[in-house]
């Protein structure tokens, strides 16, 4: 037997899983209360699969010590399965496009346009990025594939919810995967689908429904950003590709991140970034793909889907709506990592962006009453994180970016079964104010509970505190370029203006960056270093009033509870366990070693030289961390004072906040504003519609179907059974023959 | 013949007259529950100014004598026609119609069928006029019906009447003499296609047949009948033993079922309108 | 008779021909009696008679006149049956009437039925009697004058 390829192992990631969707929608009612096997079956061997591919992949990064080591090259491989599409002639690029082989400057003019044909080929692709997100997704999907034997044990729809897990997961790793923008917004569109089947799993339920009605029409608004933005990038680029294609005639095509955009025929880096767009429509583009991540990793302003998702099962907010879907955003800034970094204005959109939402969500998480909710906000709040990291355009940002991205998917799942655990045990309650001290009831849920919670709050040396300090270090170095030892930044700052790199982008400079490059000044990025460091006394806080509220003082069991009142089954205490395991080691080891960096920097995108001159030495922030330890502590002590043990069902925080609690309660009414200039107007609209259609497109279909009765009916009274009437009917039908026989006759 | 130029007293515009007012006239007349009004007046005065037009149409035949006679004849058969379908009671309508029986027998024996002229007597107003009048004994109630009293859809009747009889008069106008493109008969008259035989008319020679007006002419016909058309004279007779052999038979099923009630004769006339 | 006059003859004789059959028609059409109907049928026959008739005089050919013969038998024929079955229908609905069948018609019309006729007072006419020379005749109350209008 042969070996098998990477290319075929490549396909393996998503196919086992959707085979073992398929299989559980076919056998999924016999099997009853075995349904989990097929999927789980599926995505543990993904899961396999995916880590032999991160080895694989591991082995081919060249590795890079000291200050004279050469650089990093970027390393991917990509499997096309067939071509979906392919037009001849499609496209016929202007002379100065950054879609004609950028190898050929205007200096050599023999690549003299021509129209290029268009494919769209369904391929996929392995590069350190993928390899990542890859392991993450199979990884913490069969967890929580594990976790839900026990949760959904007794729920009628069992097999239904492994069939869309093993569907997420098959689409989530698509997306990941896949080498062509076009295949990209199809499996963003597949994830949103997904997410929507699983919020709306208990569809019976109102709230259910609407909130999962809610996910999906918040989702297109960002599906619509991602859509123009493909159609920008097609017109920009003339392909969709990732990769770099050859076509039959042997005539390279430029793919939008491939290597001959990146790197010359010896293999190295290009000495700049020329060939990517940038100006007006490059800053569109990203702005647009902006829009699509917020939408799909709950960013302001299309947040306000994530914490009514809550309505869905906890595993499925476990997987989806805090360790993989709501990633899908942070994967594909980092994807088109070089586009962004051909325009600064829309890299610090980026920032702002999350930055804020960081800030407005960690707000609206501290009054939050409900178990689940205040997990969610956290979601929001950390994705704002990794949002912010990412806008800094630095090597650093962005692999800060992923390592967040991966250690909060361990311990926000951790955090979400562990709610799920809770809420198990009580009965389906998950009001924090009707529960208490059930840290003497569920031991393992509360230790692991507590375990991720040190995480999310960023207490060294649990994972989130790493992850953490990286982002704020990327923030710092923004803020203050001069402390860092960027001194071509900081003569840049002097003249007034700054880019994203010490270097010049030599993208298309088509018009300003739509004006938002005023917005790269140092202020900004300080202001935004403050926020976010504000944030993090603020997750600290929330974080651990939900801890005390929740395990310590008195115990106190909600009647609904009944005898459930007891630890969780092993089925989904191990989950917990090996997740606070996770949480607790990952950081640190991945910190230490700086392997994840270093691994991601051979991402093809992430060499971009644009990306790749930030790159800055591995370094701990002794001062970043200090603050930010500081600032936990402050949380956890604010907490502990108002909830601690025999006070955690003590007086809310609403009395210290005054008019500033309803502000918070109400989400900064949100809900209430899109309601009013959205919602009412398109219901309004609707009922037009209805009413068109009913009666007046329904009206002349109906009056057209009534014809041939009015008609019948009008000759109906004819036949009224009298002879002569008949005989008569019969004399003039002769008589009109034979006026025509005589009057043809006449001649 | 000419085409139709709006000459008053041309035939054309005589027929067409003569049928509108034919028309007009009997939808006067007809019954329709009005009674004695002007409307038969003014009826009776249309027919009659109708009938001086298709006798102003007609054609000249030359003698006065054979003229006059034809035109007397033809008068009291149409007029007896007339009277025969807007007579209200139908005793007199069988009266009138016999009136026109004697009419049409006056014109067959102009026109030389001598035998036909009596037989239509004889058969006619002999066997079948007396059998209505038999029937109309059993069963007509006394005094004038409802439904002898009205019509059924006089207007549109009396349309379909003129409709016919303009048709056929001018087409009988459009009558002429010359020979046929296509029968092998030796006839004298076919209805003409001017613009397709463009041939111009002409006049026909006189048949070497014998002429019907001899005195044998019973015998004559009598070999015609049971020599070229023998097999329908015995379809014929036995045409009639059936129709006889099958009117017994209905009317003996018909007695076994019985025999109107009084009460339905009288009530069923005078139902109320809706 | 010779042909230049002939055509004139026939031409006259078809005209009385089609104007009975015309008359025919629309006492057929017209017409409530039964009876009354069947006269115009008659009468449409004897028009075409004479249309045969004149058809025969004029080309010489007896054909139509047997054919007219013919017709003459069938109309016989059809007379004594029709007229078995107009005493059959009398004897079911107990009127000569043509309306007075209407069960072929649609199952939502109603039945047509006359609008009410205005009542003709028809006295019975009286006849002068004259009395004998001299004698006062006798005078009989319970006698009735005369016969019934028919």
């Amino acid at each position: 037997m042969q070996e098998f390829s990477p290319a075929m192992l490549l396909v393996l990631v998503p196919l086992l899983p959707l085979v073992g969707a398929v299989l559980t929608v076919l056998l999924g009612g016999r099997l009853a209360s075995r349904a989990h096997l097929p999927a789980i079956a599926g995505i543990a061997a993904a899961a396999m699969v995916a880590i032999v591919l991160l080895v694989a992949t591991a082995r081919d990064v060249n590795p890079s010590h000291g200050a004279h080591a050469e650089p990093v090259r970027p390393v991917e491989m990509i499997a096309t399965l067939w071509n979906w599409a392919s037009f001849d002639q499609a496209y016929a690029p202007p002379a100065d496009s950054p879609a004609t082989d950028p190898r050929l400057t205007p200096q050599n003019p023999q690549a003299a346009p021509q129209a290029l044909g268009f494919t769209i080929p369904v391929a996929l692709r392995l590069d350190p990025l993928t390899a990542t997100m890859l392991v993450i997704i199979t990884c913490v999907g069969l967890l929580v594939a594990i976790y839900s034997i026990g949760y959904m044990h007794d729920d009628p729809g069992y097999p239904r919810f492994f069939a869309l897990v093993a569907m997420f997961v098959f689409s989530m790793s698509m997306l990941v995967a896949a080498s062509n923008f076009l295949l990209v917004y199809v499996f963003w569109e597949a994830v949103g689908a997904c997410s929507y089947l699983l919020i709306g799993f208990w569809f019976a339920k109102p709230q259910a429904a609407r909130a999962a009605k809610k996910a999906f029409l918040v989702n297109r608004v960002g599906d619509f950003g991602l859509a123009i933005a493909v159609f920008l990038l097609w017109m920009s680029y003339g392909t969709l590709d990732f990769h770099d294609t050859i076509s039959p005639q042997g005539v390279i095509m430029p793919g939008i991140l491939g290597q001959t955009r990146l790197v010359d025929a010896a293999g190295y880096v290009l000495p700049d970034a020329a060939g990517f767009a940038g100006g007006t429509i490059g800053t569109a583009i990203c702005l647009l793909l902006l829009l699509a991540a917020c939408g799909k990793s709950a960013q302001l302003p299309l947040h306000v889907w994530l914490p009514d998702a809550m309505e869905g099962p906890t595993p499925a907010s476990a997987l989806i709506h805090a360790a993989t879907m709501v990633t899908a955003g942070i994967y594909l800034i980092v994807r088109s990592a070089p586009l962004f970094a051909a325009c600064p204005g829309a890299l610090v959109m980026v920032s702002i962006v999350g930055a804020t939402t960081a800030l407005v969500a960690a707000l609206i998480g501290t009054v939050q009453n409900d178990l689940k909710r205040v997990l969610a906000y956290s979601t929001i709040s950390q994705l704002g994180y990794m949002f912010a990291s990412l806008g800094t355009g630095t090597m650093l940002g962005f692999t800060a970016a992923i390592f967040h991205l991966l250690t909060h998917a361990c311990f926000k799942a951790l955090l979400f079964l562990g709610a799920g655990s809770v809420m198990h045990g009580m009965g389906g309650v998950i009001d924090m104010r009707r529960f208490g001290g059930l840290r003497r009831v569920m031991p393992i849920t509360a230790t692991t509970f507590l375990v991720g919670s040190l995480a999310l709050a960023g207490v060294a040396p649990f994972a989130g505190f790493f992850s953490k300090d990286e982002i704020l270090a990327a923030l710092h170095a923004k803020a203050w370029p001069i402390a860092h030892g960027d001194h071509h930044a900081a003569l840049s700052t002097a003249t007034g203006t700054l880019h994203a790199a010490s270097f010049t982008p030599h993208g298309l400079e088509t018009g300003s960056g739509l004006g938002l490059d005023s917005l790269n000044r140092p202020e900004i990025w300080q202001l935004l270093f403050w926020m976010s460091l504000v944030t993090a006394g603020l997750t600290a806080f929330y974080t651990f009033r939900a801890v005390f509220m929740t395990f310590t003082g008195p115990t106190r069991i909600p009647e609904a509870a009944g005898h459930h009142a007891h630890e969780s089954p092993p089925a989904m205490t191990i989950p917990l366990v090996i997740l606070a395991v996770a949480s607790t080691v990952v950081g640190w080891l991945l910190f230490s070693t700086n392997w994840l960096a270093h691994f991601l920097s051979a991402t093809p995108s992430l060499t971009a030289t644009a990306v790749a001159a930030t790159a800055t030495p591995h370094a701990f922030h002794m001062d970043l961390a200090i603050k930010g330890t500081l600032a936990a502590a402050i949380g956890v002590v604010v907490a502990a004072i108002g909830h601690l043990g025999q006070r955690s069902d003590g007086p809310q925080l609403e009395r210290f906040l005054g008019p500033l609690q309803a502000l918070f309660a109400h989400k900064f009414f949100f809900d209430q504003i899109y309601t009013a200039i959205i919602v009412r107007p398109i219901e309004a609209f609707a009922m037009v519609a209805a009413f068109i259609d009913r009666f007046i497109i329904d009206g002349a279909v109906d009056a057209i179907g009534r014809i041939p009765a009015t008609l019948g009916g009008i000759v109906r009274r004819g036949q009224s059974g009298l002879l002569q009437r008949y005989a008569l009917a019969g004399v003039m039908g002769v008589l009109a023959i034979v006026v025509l026989l005589a009057w043809q006759l006449r001649g | 013949m000419t085409p139709l130029s709006f000459n008053p007293l041309s035939s054309g515009s005589l027929l067409s007259g003569a049928v509108v007012a034919t028309a007009v006239s009997l939808w006067l007349l007809l019954p329709n529950g009005r009674e004695r009004g002007v409307a038969r007046w003014l009826g009776t005065m249309l027919g009659l100014a109708a009938l001086a037009a298709f006798i102003a149409a007609g054609r000249r035949l030359g003698g006065l004598g054979e003229e006059a006679v034809f035109l007397v004849v033809s008068v009291v058969a149409v007029i007896s026609a007339a009277a025969t379908i807007v007579s209200r009671s139908p005793v007199y309508a069988a009266i009138w119609f016999a009136l026109s029986l004697a009419g049409v027998a006056g014109v067959l024996l102009v026109l030389g069928a001598q035998f036909l002229g009596v037989a239509t007597i004889v058969v006619y107003a002999g066997a079948i006029l007396v059998m209505f009048l038999f029937v109309l004994m059993l069963a007509q109630p006394a005094g004038l019906a409802p439904y002898d009293r009205v019509s059924n859809e006089p207007f549109l009747s009396a349309l379909a009447g003129a409709v016919l009889l303009g048709v056929l008069s001018l087409s009988i106008g459009r009558l002429s003499a010359a020979p046929p493109s296509c029968c092998s008969l030796p006839s004298r008259a076919t209805l003409t296609l001017p613009a397709a035989t463009g041939a111009p008319t002409q006049p026909a020679q006189p048949a070497p047949v014998a002429d019907s007006l001899e005195h044998n002419h019973v015998a004559r016909l009598g070999a015609e009948l049971f020599g070229r058309h023998l097999i329908a004279v015995e379809a014929a007779g036995l045409l009639l033993l059936v129709a006889l052999v099958g009117a017994i038979a209905v009317v003996s099923r018909g007695d076994a079922e019985g025999t109107p009630s009084q009460a339905s004769l009288h009530t069923a006339d005078r139902r109320p309108s809706r | 008779m010779n042909a230049a006059q002939s055509l004139p003859m026939l031409q006259n004789a078809l005209t009385v021909g089609a104007i009975l059959f015309s008359l025919g028609l629309v006492g057929i059409l017209a017409r409530r009696n039964l009876i009354v109907m069947f006269l115009a049928a008659e009468m449409m026959l004897q028009g075409i008679s004479v249309s045969l008739v004149a058809w025969s005089r004029y080309h010489g050919d007896w054909g139509g006149q047997v054919l007219v013969i013919f017709v003459l038998t069938v109309a016989a024929c059809e007379a004594a049956v029709a007229l078995v079955f107009v005493l059959q229908a009398f004897a079911r609905t107990g009127r000569l009437d043509a309306a007075a069948w209407q069960s072929l018609r649609e199952a939502n019309l109603v039945r047509t039925v006359d609008h009410e006729l205005p009542s003709i007072d028809t006295l019975p006419p009286r006849y002068p009697t004259l009395a004998p020379a001299g004698v006062l005749p006798p005078t009989d109350e319970n006698e009735p004058l005369q016969r019934e209008h028919v």
